[in-house]
């Protein structure tokens, strides 16, 4: 299930990543939060990851990473990196533990902007920039994951919205089944 | 069907791991004017114009947020500027008297040549685009190589000192901030005249540093940072003596060199409109410019006060 690139939700993918990477490099990124900008484009790639499936996860997380650095005229292959890791973690979260929970985007969002966050940092620790950890980069980054995590539902409710009716598995009908057979279809384990 | 799925999976987890650490590799060793920085470069190209039409039309939400931020702290910045404007006002009505007579001598011992801001031909710019993580202080704005924008040129705001131009396309430039960890600024401070390299504090990344300072330089709290029109290496861009740059806020004494904390004037955070300052061909600042790129290529990069290779005046070497 996980493996099918539908035409259609790729279309909605690609359009609804570039519309929300130029939202937050033109609006989201020059209004700071508490004195750091919220990132929207880890919560994209997770809750991609986590309605689509590891492997769109995986592929969308790399498009949107290489479509940052591009964009911004950062490091190529940082981003993609790091976004390709949380879009396959999260949809292997689907796949393996179906989380339901109302608050499990919230959570989803947090993990992966502290992913996101940390992740930066070793790639650029390793890359020698001059910038040792200390208490305010510490500060930063949970401030970071902090107002990520209070825009994580509305983010998961624009993704859920812009991708019904095109995923290969919608998660209402999946519930349903869930609840009427009494577990998932096995098809939809892999 | 399980098994092929999982080695598929895998499979192309692999491969996008495998791509994004070439691609990374491939970029941070490779030159400025290498296959993917001119890949980036065309690419800011293309996207500089939805940018500028994207920022145009979400100015208004960005406003809306902005005002809310803004407002609440409204009320102590009017009071704290009142309070600044009474003092700058006497300083004003001191120093016009003593500028006269600078200005006098400087012509008297013909020193009334040297580079500065006038000499430039500034470009005003929109920020259209700004980097949202913590690791990469930069903005990218709506004009390039067209306006006459190029790389290395000092970027400004109403403020004081905001950056200098790191990859310039032909609609489009990225500017990287003062307090983005590559650059570094030689400085002076406003009194005492002590010159150093302003560079981002390690781990605070809106705050900078004025290092290198003489060991019986006297710093206070307060007290202006301004460029001092020198570079330090052939890779510094020439920024104009004079520009503010940011207030002292702590003076660090623990080390050989004395150094500073500083406070940048402008706020980063909030870039909307910004000007570079750019040089015509055959210019003052363009002939300085080449003048400091053509430095040999084992000058000093952090050295102490003494080692500024280059002043920017008319009388240069």
């Amino acid at each position: 299930m996980t493996g099918r690139f539908a035409p259609a939700l790729l279309v909605r993918i690609a359009a609804l990543s570039t519309a929300i990477v130029l939202f937050q490099i033109g609006v989201v990124s020059a209004v700071p939060v508490f004195g750091v900008s919220v990132d929207l484009s880890p919560l994209l790639v997770a809750f991609v990851g986590l309605l689509c499936g590891s492997m769109m996860g995986a592929v969308s997380g790399f498009a949107v990473g290489l479509l940052v650095d591009l964009a911004l005229v950062q490091t190529l292959g940082v981003t993609s990196l790091i976004f390709t890791l949380i879009g396959y973690w999260s949809g292997r979260l689907r796949e393996l533990r179906d989380p339901q929970a109302a608050l499990t985007p919230l959570l989803v969002g947090a993990v992966a902007s502290a992913a996101s966050l940390v992740g930066y940092s070793l790639i650029e620790f390793l890359l020698g920039v001059d910038a040792p950890v200390s208490l305010e980069l510490l500060r930063q980054i949970v401030l970071g994951v902090f107002v990520n995590a209070i825009v994580a539902l509305p983010m998961w409710a624009v993704v859920r919205r812009s991708l019904e009716g095109a995923l290969p598995d919608d998660p209402r009908r999946r519930r349903r089944r869930a609840y009427t057979t009494g577990g998932l279809s096995p098809l939809s384990r892999a | 069907m399980y098994d092929k799925t999982v080695r598929r999976r895998r499979a192309l987890l692999a491969v996008l791991v495998a791509l994004s650490l070439i691609l990374l590799t491939a970029y941070f060793g490779e030159a400025h004017g290498g296959r993917l920085h001119s890949v980036q470069r065309g690419f800011l190209t293309v996207l500089s114009p939805i940018q500028d039409g994207a920022n145009k039309a979400l100015k208004p939400v960005r406003d809306a947020f902005g005002w809310v931020g803004d407002t609440v702290h409204a009320k102590s910045q009017r009071d704290q500027l009142l309070r600044q404007v009474d003092k700058l006002r006497r300083e004003v009505i001191s120093n016009e008297s003593e500028k006269h007579a600078y200005r006098e001598l400087l012509a008297l011992y013909k020193l009334d040549n040297q580079l500065s801001i006038n000499d430039y031909r500034p470009v005003t710019a929109t920020v259209i685009a700004k980097s949202p993580n913590i690791w990469y202080s930069t903005v990218t704005i709506d004009r390039g190589e067209a306006s006459g924008v190029r790389v290395n040129d000092p970027v400004v705001n109403s403020e004081g000192l905001v950056g200098k131009v790191a990859q310039a396309a032909s609609d489009g430039a990225q500017v990287r901030l003062i307090t983005d960890s590559s650059v570094g600024v030689s400085a002076r401070l406003g009194k005492s005249n002590a010159t150093g390299i302003v560079q981002p504090k390690v781990g605070d990344p809106n705050d900078l540093l004025l290092q290198y300072l003489p060991a019986n330089a006297q710093a206070s709290r307060g007290e202006y940072v301004v460029t001092s029109g020198t570079v330090s290496s052939r890779d510094d861009s020439l920024y104009p003596p004079g520009i503010p740059i940011g207030q002292v806020t702590k003076v660090n004494e623990e080390s050989a060199f004395r150094s500073v904390d500083v406070h940048p004037l402008a706020n980063l955070h909030g870039l909307d409109v910004v000007q570079v300052l750019t040089a015509g061909a055959g210019s003052l600042p363009a002939n300085v410019g080449r003048l400091a790129a053509s430095l040999p290529p084992g000058a000093p990069s952090a050295p102490g006060v003494g080692a500024e290779s280059l002043t920017a005046s008319r009388g240069g070497p």
